[in-house]
């Protein structure tokens, strides 16, 4: 088993955006994720006050990232289907001990 | 009653002379994300009950390999299931290699497999039930 540097990258977009959210991803290097259906569960209250509609069907991308291009892949998620897009997503990334069962890349197969 | 000038004694406890035992640290617990065709999922929660894990999510999910390239190969199965688990941090490291060698061997049962440490959780029954530490 090796030991990869790496980190999980949750994003959080409305349904229906996961594609662009992907195609952000992948811009920026990211090989592959996996998608959820989930719902939101706002403050109603905030809602009414912000005079805002947040859409409940949300879908949620899981993408495992080398952690040198995390921070840019963050950047393109907010960029693509960032708070102030019809996506209205939200980003976070977690840290990952160990991974198996993700092939190596190029140049350290080369290695 | 003691009078205005006398001195109360204070009740001092004498020092215990002999050191208490050190509590054993209980360990730490993780989220191991297990990503998996989805028709395999039964399998692998069986098989990662194994690592006194008794709690564990199946989500139904979805790949994002590029749709166009997979009609064009014809595979339509994206279909996915997002396996969480919480395991003592302990057992990660065997779980994860005997993941890594089923990943291999089962027939379309290819997957990923990573670990998410767990900062807190509360309730030592809870505690007890997530990491198979009860007695």
């Amino acid at each position: 088993m090796k030991q990869f540097k790496h980190e999980v990258i949750f994003c959080v977009v409305n349904s229906g955006f996961s594609e662009s959210a992907m195609e952000a991803a992948r811009e920026y290097g990211a090989r592959g994720g996996t998608v959820f259906r989930a719902r939101g569960t706002a403050n109603l209250e905030a809602e009414k006050f912000l005079n805002i509609l947040i859409q409940p069907e949300k879908e949620i991308v899981m993408i495992l990232v080398d952690s040198s291009i995390k921070d840019d892949i963050l950047h393109a998620l907010y960029r693509a289907v960032g708070l102030n897009t019809p996506g209205q997503g939200i980003a976070f990334s977690l840290p990952v001990d160990q991974v198996v069962g993700i092939s190596a890349p190029e140049e350290e197969k080369s290695e | 009653m003691p009078g205005e000038n006398e001195l109360v004694k204070v009740y001092t406890p004498k020092k215990r002379t002999t050191p208490t035992p050190k509590k054993p640290i209980p360990p730490k617990l993780k989220l191991l994300f297990t990503i998996v065709n989805r028709e395999k999922a039964d399998v692998f929660t069986a098989l990662l009950e194994s690592f006194d894990i008794n709690m564990q999510l199946v989500v139904a999910a979805q790949g994002t390999a590029t749709t166009e390239m997979l009609r064009y190969l014809g595979y339509s199965d994206n279909k996915k299931a997002v396996i969480i688990s919480v395991i003592r941090e302990d057992r990660a490291n065997a779980a994860l290699q005997f993941l890594e060698e089923k990943f291999k061997t089962i027939k379309n049962g290819k997957g990923i497999a990573y670990t998410v440490p767990m900062t807190s959780t509360i309730g030592v029954a809870i505690y007890q039930f997530l990491s198979n530490t009860r007695r």
